[in-house]
């Protein structure tokens, strides 16, 4: 049950900032996240910061040297329906149109996807863990099926989003407001690796607002995809996922990103893959090298091993789709 | 579903009820309204929202309660301290241990009894306090201003660890709850004359009870009387369990329950919740609201049991079983609550087999105890047995179907060799098989299989023991002089379409249209004794006892139509909504009877009559399933279904074709995605929600869910020739899935769910 809480929805971004640097302020954008977690005491907030009146944030524009800004009030559905970013970005398009459901599409927004808590079941059930400011992990020696097989360190969670592995794929890069002015970042330095501190999600700073996602234009010869492996085909996290974005010239691989969803606490780049599928033409043995660097470093838990074979047999399909086109 | 047959066999038998035409006759192959597609009597209440499901109810001065369950596995309560939270504002009572007023014997229905907030939490969740607060939002803050002071014990959350010498006891005594054995003609010799042999284990994880509206009631009191509103498949059921904790006469506890928003078995019984919103709704005077979380019903409201299952089975070469052996272990949870119940049935009465024996365990584990769910035990069952049939059938080369086929029993074998009314599993089993083009597409399943998406096709068999219905059950119809009625039963609808049918009934025997009926049900106020609506033997039992209190009232009708005609009632037939000579020279409405118009109402009373001896009234089921796996992923996806059903009379072909999509629905989720995880150290449940436990949702059953109902009337069964229905369909749904499954890969999984994380690594060690 939710706890009293103030609720302020202020009419500037300056004023939202000011507003969220007293006390255990958090800000609602869709509040599909944040909802759950205050209803199930994952954490406490005396304040409620709404930026439902900050009608900027929302909306996608094409920028000048041709890329994609995309406001982090932008609803989820939006992204996955922009014909823009279907044709230029068709991995983001996807991500987008695979996260959770219809409705929570249509409610969540893009920062709100990126700042989102995990969904590990200790750390949203009654476990006193690391991440709640515990002593410890408890997938450690408990169910860990869904948890993580690279970065796990002290907290074994696996980051939820389906969008932020794309946007990393992409080069995108945050935009953001603060107490102390504004900043860009890439979305590849967004997310807090849990050795650094396990208690956060992101770099964000107190009071700091995500304002927009720059994506960088579409390098020609991009391929772009992304692929969830889930065991319920609607309303569910990934077990296993991945984003491609490969820059094709002919058959061969001029550079490219990979990044994993679901297999460690934040969006994981591949450089092994990448490193295999640079330079080169998509054939099968090297696509079959790929997949299997992948996994190469993996350190699998105690039940999650399966994750092993499940990202290298993702990563196979969809690198000989990526060949076929 | 009753817990065990003598629930249903050992009912009294009820004499005939007074002015029933006892010459009650089959309706035979032509009727108006029986038989059609009609939506529900109720469905603009439903889809508008104006039905008021006892979770919707507010009466003015309402409080809100809420319970404070054991966060641990095992723990004593040593000491709790609500005084902070009774000083919170907007509460006005908190009820504990420390209130023995307030704390009546309760038992989980087993010989180990307690109090309603016992000392000794044996489950996660079990009630340690609760409170009563001006709103919902002001108990939960006064819940967790109670103190209180565990002492962790050791637990045991494994049905398998918990039988191993050493492991924690959840009672004194040892975790055995209880132990049976079958057996009938000679096991060894029947493997000896076998060809093949093989044996199996299985395992099926626990089945949540999580249905849309949670579990709960409302209860008010004026003066010494209660009344509880409450989400329940049967409100004289929870009438007689408050009665006896509150020890109160019947005639002093009201329960109503006109909605149900799901319930599956879950709420065949009341629950702690119902004692407590009484306990403080007296304490406060004042009506309490009282509904589990979600959280609260996945820890505490009830489970389909885990099972271990081996079977051991023997077959000849030409398909003839000759000895199955079958030992299961199931948990009941906390308490004895038929970890076991039913789990041999379908290894001991499904396909015909001289050498039979069966043994069951049940154990006590830590956790929630468990509940009937949607066709107990067989379920459970079905996972191994039609598995094991198929495996048969690939050893000796034959066709699953026809093995099948050499093995149908003439009656049910492990009640006394009853015959069977029907041929109902041949029935399925064939006219299925043809709907579907099993053969066909058994035969191009690998000629669709493109790479790594491969095809196949499975199916399963079923049958349910207790879908005879029978007595007692006693309804009341009153025809009203403009020739509508009302119908008065006890029974609940549970979201099953029961009122429809049964204004069907009524319709169909006084020539009006169902919304000319009016329906007056499962109140202990105004109706009569019904039994809960469960073990698919709602429409059975129900229907005929309608159907008897039309005919009489029919049976006044016609004396009233002999008078006035001035003929001999022999002479009278009905015709819809008329009555007519047989010479066909004179006809009259049944609105045009003139005593009828004078006393402005004629009073039928119908029971529901014993069930013929010496025959076995069982409903059959089989269905058919094509999947594509996805061997780089472990992905399965359900291509398409068809449920052939033989359950007597189809009455409503809308709702049964909604029985069999929603049963297949519940098996897809048993076979793919449903599992609880009780936590390895602690024991403390994993996923306690919707995102967590994993329901299907629409994407995950198949686009096309043929339904192929064998359409006969079984007219020994009753006056109405209908047997049940809600079990049967959901009883081979993972069978057939995990058979599909096994024929796509050429490899079989022995544990549900099937899915990616359960499926991939054993897909690639093969392929590696
Ligand atoms: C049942 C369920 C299933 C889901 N399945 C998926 C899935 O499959 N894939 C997936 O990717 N996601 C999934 N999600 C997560 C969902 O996408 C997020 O809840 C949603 O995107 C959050 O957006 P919101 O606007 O509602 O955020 P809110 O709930 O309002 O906020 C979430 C968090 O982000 C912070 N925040 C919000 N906006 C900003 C901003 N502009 N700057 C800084 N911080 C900000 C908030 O303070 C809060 O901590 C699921 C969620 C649910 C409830």
């Amino acid at each position: 049950m939710l706890t009293p809480f103030a609720y302020v929805r202020p009419a500037s971004l300056q004023d939202a900032v000011a507003a969220l640097t007293e006390g255990n302020a958090h800000i609602h954008a869709g509040g599909t996240d944040l909802l759950g977690c205050l209803r199930d005491e994952v954490f406490g907030a005396d304040r409620l910061v709404s930026l439902a009146a900050l009608g900027d944030l929302a909306g996608l524009r094409e920028t000048r040297d041709g890329g994609l800004d995309i406001g982090a009030m932008t609803t989820i559905t939006d992204i996955a329906a922009h014909p823009l970013v279907q044709r230029r970005y068709p991995g983001l398009a996807q991500a987008a149109g695979e996260v959770a459901s219809p409705q929570l599409r249509n409610q969540g927004t893009l920062g709100g996807n990126l700042c989102q808590k995990p969904r590990c079941w200790y750390y949203r059930g009654d476990f006193p863990c690391l991440r709640k400011g515990g002593h410890k992990c408890f997938a450690v020696n408990g169910e860990n099926e869904y948890h993580c097989i690279f970065g796990g360190a002290n907290c074994f969670i696996v980051h939820p989003s389906d969008i932020a592995p794309a946007l990393v794929s992409l080069d995108a890069e945050i935009e953001t407001a603060g107490p102390s002015g504004g900043r860009r970042l890439p979305v590849s330095q967004l997310h807090m690796p849990p050795e650094q501190d396990p208690t956060r999600e992101t770099l964000l700073k107190p009071g700091e607002v995500i304002v927009k996602v720059h994506v960088p234009p579409a390098p020609a010869g991009l391929y772009s995809s992304y692929r969830k492996v889930r065991t319920r085909r609607s309303w569910d996290f990934a077990v296993a996922g991945c984003a491609l974005a490969l820059v094709m010239d002919g058959d061969r691989v001029r550079d490219c990103r990979v990044v994993l969803a679901a297999a460690a606490p934040i969006p994981w780049r591949s450089p092994e893959t990448e490193q295999v599928l640079r330079g080169q033409t998509l054939d099968d043995a090297v696509i079959r090298k790929a997949a299997k660097a992948a996994v190469a470093n993996a350190r699998p838990m105690t039940k999650n091993a399966y994750k092993i074979p499940l990202f290298e047999g993702m990563l196979l399909e969809e690198l000989r789709k990526a060949a076929q086109v | 579903m009753a817990d065990n047959e003598t629930d249903i066999e050992g009912q009294p038998r009820i004499a005939p009820d007074a002015g029933a035409a006892d010459d009650a006759r089959p309706w035979g192959e032509q009727t108006r309204v029986v038989g059609n597609r009609r939506p529900r009597v109720d469905a603009w209440e439903r889809v508008s929202g104006a039905a008021v499901f006892p979770s919707d109810l507010v009466l003015p001065g309402m409080l809100h309660a809420a319970v404070l369950g054991s966060p641990h596995a095992n723990a004593r309560v040593t000491a709790i301290d609500t005084s902070r939270a009774e000083r919170m504002p907007g509460v006005y009572a908190v009820i504990s241990r420390n209130t023995p007023e307030a704390n009546p014997d309760w038992d989980y229905f087993s010989a180990h009894s307690g109090k309603l907030f016992y000392d000794h939490c044996r489950f996660e969740g079990d009630a340690v306090a609760a409170v009563a607060a001006q709103s919902p939002y002001q108990a939960h803050d006064a819940l967790r201003a109670i103190q209180v002071e565990y002492e962790i014990l050791p637990f045991v959350s494994d049905e398998l660890e918990a039988l191993k010498p050493g492991a924690p006891e959840v009672h004194s005594g040892g975790n055995r709850a209880g132990t049976q054995t079958y057996a009938r003609g000679n096991i060894e010799q029947g493997f000896s004359e076998a060809d093949l042999v093989l044996e199996q284990r299985y395992r099926t994880a626990s089945e949540m009870h999580t249905p849309l509206e949670p579990h709960g009631c409302v209860a008010r009191w004026d003066g010494d009387s209660l009344t509880v509103w409450e989400s329940t498949q049967g409100v004289y059921a929870v009438q007689s369990k408050i009665a006896d904790v509150l020890k109160l006469p019947l005639s002093r506890v009201r329960v109503i329950g006109h909605y149900v928003g799901g319930a599956f078995g879950s709420k065949l019984r009341t629950d702690k919740y119902a004692i407590i919103a009484a306990l403080l709704a007296r304490r406060v005077n004042r009506p309490v609201k009282l509904f589990m979380t979600r959280e609260q019903t996945l820890l505490t409201q009830g489970n389909r049991p885990p099972a271990t299952m081996t079977v051991k089975a023997g077959v000849k070469k030409d398909g003839t079983l000759t000895a199955i052996q079958f030992s299961g272990i199931g948990a009941s949870g906390a308490y004895k609550a038929g970890g076991t119940s039913l789990l041999d049935w379908l290894a001991k009465d499904l396909y015909r087999c001289a050498n039979v024996s069966t043994e069951l365990t049940d154990v006590y584990i830590n956790a929630q105890p468990a509940r009937p769910f949607r066709a107990p035990g067989y379920v459970q069952c079905s996972w191994a047995m039609e598995q094991m049939m198929d495996a048969l059938a690939d050893g000796l080369g034959m066709d699953p179907v026809e093995l099948r086929l050499r093995n149908i029993p003439a009656g049910t074998q492990a009640r006394d060799d009853k015959p069977y009314t029907t041929d109902g599993l041949r029935l399925c089993i064939e006219q299925g098989a043809r709907a579907f083009g099993w053969q066909e597409a058994r035969a191009a399943a690998a000629q669709h299989s493109k790479g790594h998406l491969q095809r196949g096709v499975g199916m399963a068999a079923a049958n349910w023991y207790a879908g005879d219905g029978g007595p007692p059950s006693t309804v009341i119809v009153r025809l009203y002089a403009d020739g509508t009625a009302n119908l008065n039963m006890g029974a609940s609808d549970i979201g099953t379409g029961t009122k429809t049918v049964m204004a069907m009934v009524v319709a169909e025997e006084f020539g009006v249209d169902p919304d000319a009926v009016q329906i007056e049900h499962a109140d202990t106020g105004t109706t009569q004794y019904a039994t809960p609506s469960g073990g698919s033997k709602t429409v059975p039992t129900e229907a005929p006892a309608v159907r008897r209190a039309c005919l009489a009232v029919k049976s006044q009708l016609l004396d009233m139509a002999a008078q006035q005609l001035g003929r001999p009632r022999e002479e009278i037939v009905f015709d819809g909504d008329h009555l007519r000579t047989t010479d066909g020279l004179e006809s009259l409405a049944i609105r045009e009877l003139d005593r009828l118009r004078k006393q402005k109402v004629v009073v039928g009373v119908g029971q529901r009559q014993s069930n013929p001896q010496g025959v076995s009234i069982t409903p059959f089921a089989a269905q058919f399933c094509e999947v594509e796996v996805n061997t780089l992923t472990g992905e399965v996806r359900l291509l398409r279904m068809l449920g052939s059903n033989e359950s007597g009379r189809v009455i409503n072909r809308l709702t049964w074709d909604g029985q069999l999509i929603g049963g297949i629905t519940m098996g897809v989720g048993y076979a793919t995605t449903e599992r609880r995880v009780l936590d390895g150290p602690t024991g403390k449940l994993c996923n306690k929600n919707w995102h967590d436990y994993k329901l299907p949702t629409t994407l995950d059953v198949p686009a096309e869910v043929i339904s192929e109902p064998i359409m006969l009337t079984d007219e020994q069964a009753n006056i109405v020739g209908a047997k049940g229905l809600g079990e049967p369909v959901t009883i081979p749904t993972a069978g057939a899935i995990a058979n599909a499954v096994a024929h796509a890969l050429g490899m079989r999984l022995y544990d549900t769910p099937i899915n990616p994380v359960t499926l991939i690594e054993r897909v690639a060690a093969r392929e590696a």
